[in-house]
C-alpha cells in the first residue's frame, strides 16, 4: 500500500526544476522591494507554514468523513520568505486494497488532472506537501515515513506533512501540526538500512525522526469579515424564545473545553495496550533473528576455526594448506533485521500516552474546578 | 446566517403544489449548508480574474429523504458572462465532478452558487444548466453575497427554481427564497473556533498547537465573564435600578440550582483517584518508551 502511494506520487510530481515560482514564466524584473523574500533558487529555509483557514476546514471535513481514520491529502501553495502558505489542499482517494501497481497509476492520474483542473479557475497548483489525519496522537507510520521521503527529495524545499489530531479536534481543540524528517533519519532512510549500528552512528530514536517546524493559522480578511458576520448576534424576532434561542446565531460559542467527561479515557488505554502487545512481538522477531544470526555465525566460525586447524596441521606434516574457501557461500546469515517498524511503534506508543496524560491532567483540573464551585 | 426574507412574493408552498411533476419530488424546503463549501467560495472570489464581476461554481451534497439539501462542499467553475452571452464548461464540471466523487462517493451535485445578490436572466439559464445536471431532482442555487460592494449586507440565500407560469423559455424562472442554515457536525466545532480566534488577533494569524490547558483557561475565563454579568445584572435589580425579569430569573434560577451532589457522595474521589493513576500509568509508559528506545542504541 505505502509503496503504491509512494510511487504513485513519484510518478506525478512535477521535477524540482519546474516548480519555481511564478515568476520565472512571466520575465519580468522583480521589483526591488521583492528581492529579498522571493528565491528562485529556494535558498532561504522553511521557518514557519501558515496555513489558510478553508484548508483548515477542509481537512478536518476529510478526516471526519474518511471511512478510515488515515484520510490523506495533498497540500498546495507557495513559500515566500521563508514561511510556507498553504492556500489549499485536495483529498486523495483511499486505496482500494486490489492491485498495488493499478492503484498507483489511479492515484496519479487522478492527482495530474485535479491539478490541471485547479489551474484552470487560478488557484495555487504547486504541491508543497500532505496532510495526513491521526486519533489520539499516534501518527508515525510507514506510508507517512515513505510518502515525506520522496516529497522532501523531489520538492522544493523538501515539502512537509501536516498531521491533524482527530480525537483531539472531537474533543474542543482543533490539532495541527506540521513535520518534516530528520536529515540524520534522512540519511539512513536512503541507504535503507536500520539496523543497530545504523541506529547508533545517526543516534536515531523515534523522537529524532521527525522534526517540528511552527505553524500558524491565518483567515484571509474576507474570511475573518464573514466569519464576523457569522458570529454576530441578533436578537430573535420571537419573542418568547428560550435563553438558547433568544438570539439567532448561526455560531454560537462553544464550551465543549469544559466537558469533565472522560469518555475517551477508555479508548485510549485500549489503544496503548494494543500499541504495546504489537511492539512485543516485533521485538520478539527481532530477538529471535538477532539469535539466529548469532547461532549461524558461530557455526561458521567454528567451521572456519576446524578449517584452519586442519590447514595448520597439513602445515606442519608438509603438506600443501587446504585451499581458501568462501565460507559466506556455505551458512547462510540472514540479514540484520530492521528496527525501523519497532521504533515506529515506540512513537506510536509514546504518542498515545502523551495524549492520554494531557486528557487525564486536564482532567484532573476540571475536576477540581466542579469541586470548588460545588 | 441570512434567513429567507418574508417579504417573498411567492410561497413556496404553492408553488410546490401547483406543479404536478413535484407532487413525487418535492421542492427543497431547506438548505444546509457546511462551512468548507462557504469558505470555498469565498476563496474563489478572491482569486477571480479582473474582468470577473461574479464567479460561480458547483454545489456538491446529499438529499435526504425529506426536503432537505445537504451542501457538503464545492468547487469552482470556468464560465464567462458578456452583455450578448454567458458561457459555462460543461466538460470543466464532468471532470471535476468526477473527481470529487471518486473522493467522497456520497456526494453529488445538488445545484450552484455564485457571488452577489443580482439574479438575472443569465442566472436563469445557468439554473437551467444546472437542473438538467440534478434531474430529476430540483436543482438549488445559492448566492453568497461577500459584502465586499457598498452598502451590501454580507449573507447567503438559497433559491429553487419554479418555471414562470406558462412560458417554458430556459431564461424565464422565479427563484424561490429557501431558509438556508449552517450546518456542521459537532466534532468539527473546534476548526471553527481555531478560526474565530485567528480573526480576532490583529495579524489574522494563531499559532499552533495549543495546548488543552491554555483552551481551557481561556473558556473558564469566557464563563466567569458571564458570571460577572450575570450577578451585575442581579444587583441592580435588587437595588432597584433595573425592573427585573420573571422570565430572566426563572432560568438562572434553574441553571445555578443545578446539583452538585452526586460530586459530594465520594464519587469525586474515586473518579480523582482513578485521574490520577492514569496520569502515572501515561507518563510510565512514555518514561519507559523512552528507555526503550534509548537502549537500542547500545550494542553489545
Amino acid at each position: 500500500m505505502a509503496q503504491a502511494f509512494a510511487a504513485a506520487l513519484t510518478a506525478s510530481l512535477p521535477a524540482p526544476a519546474a516548480s519555481p515560482a511564478p515568476v520565472a514564466p512571466t520575465h519580468e524584473a522583480i521589483p526591488p522591494s521583492m528581492a529579498k523574500v522571493i528565491d528562485i533558487e529556494a535558498e532561504i529555509p522553511l521557518h514557519t507554514v501558515q496555513l489558510d483557514g478553508m484548508v483548515v476546514a477542509k481537512i478536518i471535513k476529510h478526516a471526519r468523513e474518511a471511512p478510515s481514520t488515515t484520510a490523506h491529502g495533498l497540500l498546495l501553495g507557495l513559500d515566500l520568505d521563508g514561511t510556507l502558505e498553504v492556500s489549499n489542499s485536495f483529498p486523495l482517494p483511499q486505496h482500494s486494497g486490489e492491485d498495488e501497481d493499478k492503484s498507483a497509476k489511479m492515484i496519479a492520474r487522478y492527482q495530474g488532472s485535479m491539478l490541471r483542473s485547479l489551474k484552470e479557475v487560478q488557484a495555487d497548483d504547486s504541491v508543497v506537501g500532505f496532510y495526513q489525519a491521526a486519533t489520539l496522537g499516534a501518527f508515525f507510520n510507514q506510508s507517512l515515513i515513505d510518502t515525506q521521503a520522496i516529497h522532501q527529495e523531489k520538492l522544493r524545499h523538501g515539502g512537509i506533512v501536516v498531521v491533524h489530531d482527530l480525537s483531539q479536534t472531537a474533543r474542543g481543540n482543533a490539532s495541527f501540526r506540521a513535520f518534516r524528517l530528520t536529515a540524520a533519519f534522512l540519511s539512513a532512510y536512503k541507504k535503507s538500512s536500520f539496523s543497530t549500528s545504523s541506529l547508533i552512528n545517526h543516534r536515531l530514536t523515534f523522537s529524532s525522526i521527525l522534526e517540528e517546524v511552527p505553524l500558524k493559522i491565518r483567515t484571509n480578511p474576507l474570511l475573518s469579515s464573514f466569519l464576523g458576520t457569522l458570529t454576530k448576534s441578533c436578537r430573535s424576532p420571537l419573542s418568547d424564545a428560550t435563553p438558547d434561542g433568544m438570539t439567532e446565531l448561526a455560531l454560537p460559542p462553544s464550551f465543549s473545553m469544559l466537558d469533565s467527561g472522560t469518555t475517551g479515557v477508555t479508548r485510549n488505554l485500549e489503544q496503548i495496550i494494543e500499541a504495546i502487545d504489537n511492539y512485543r512481538t516485533e521485538e520478539g522477531n527481532v530477538a529471535y533473528l538477532t539469535r539466529q544470526i548469532a547461532r549461524e555465525r558461530t557455526r561458521a566460525d567454528n567451521y572456519v576455526a576446524k578449517r584452519k586447524e586442519e590447514s595448520q596441521a597439513r602445515v606442519a606434516q608438509g603438506l600443501a594448506p587446504l585451499p581458501e574457501e568462501d565460507v559466506t557461500r556455505l551458512f547462510k546469515i540472514p540479514p540484520e533485521p530492521s528496527r525501523l517498524e519497532s521504533m515506529l511503534l515506540l512513537g506510536q506508543i509514546d504518542g498515545l500516552a502523551k495524549s492520554l496524560a494531557g486528557t487525564s491532567s486536564t482532567g484532573l483540573v476540571k475536576m477540581y474546578g466542579a469541586s470548588a464551585s460545588g | 446566517m441570512s434567513q429567507a426574507p418574508s417579504s417573498s412574493a411567492i410561497n413556496p408552498h404553492n408553488a410546490a403544489s401547483t406543479s404536478t411533476a413535484q407532487s413525487v419530488l418535492r421542492t427543497p424546503s431547506q438548505v444546509l449548508i457546511h462551512p468548507v463549501a462557504l469558505f470555498s467560495i469565498l476563496d474563489h472570489y478572491l482569486r477571480r480574474t479582473d474582468d470577473q464581476g461574479r464567479v460561480i461554481g458547483t454545489l456538491l451534497g446529499t438529499r435526504t429523504d425529506g426536503d432537505t439539501i445537504e451542501v457538503h462542499t464545492a468547487f469552482a467553475m470556468l464560465h464567462t458572462e458578456t452583455s450578448e452571452q454567458v458561457a459555462v464548461d460543461a466538460e470543466y464540471l464532468k471532470v471535476m465532478y468526477d473527481l470529487c466523487h471518486k473522493v467522497n462517493p456520497r456526494e453529488v451535485i445538488v445545484g450552484w452558487y455564485s457571488t452577489g445578490s443580482t439574479l438575472n436572466t443569465y442566472s436563469a439559464l445557468i439554473h437551467n444548466f444546472y437542473s438538467q445536471e440534478t434531474n430529476p431532482y430540483p436543482a438549488i442555487h445559492v448566492a453568497l453575497n461577500t459584502g465586499t460592494e457598498e452598502n451590501e449586507e454580507p449573507g447567503v440565500k438559497a433559491y429553487v427554481s419554479s418555471s414562470a407560469a406558462g412560458a417554458p423559455k430556459p431564461e424565464d424562472a422565479i427563484f424561490v427564497p429557501v431558509p438556508v442554515e449552517l450546518r456542521f457536525h459537532e466534532a468539527e466545532r473546534s476548526g471553527l473556533d481555531l478560526l474565530i480566534k485567528a480573526t480576532s488577533s490583529p495579524t489574522l494569524t494563531t499559532t499552533q498547537p495549543v495546548t488543552d490547558l491554555e483552551l481551557l483557561e481561556s473558556s473558564l475565563k469566557t464563563l466567569m465573564d458571564m458570571l460577572d454579568r450575570v450577578l451585575a445584572y442581579v444587583r441592580a435589580v435588587l437595588a432597584g435600578e433595573k425592573k427585573g425579569d420573571a422570565a430572566v430569573g426563572r432560568y438562572l434560577m434553574d441553571t445555578l440550582g443545578t446539583s452538585t451532589d452526586d460530586l459530594e457522595k465520594g464519587g469525586f474521589n474515586s473518579s480523582l483517584q482513578d485521574m490520577l493513576m492514569v496520569t502515572y500509568l501515561a507518563n510510565l509508559v512514555r518514561s519507559q518508551a523512552e528507555v526503550s528506545a534509548r537502549l537500542a542504541l547500545i550494542s553489545m
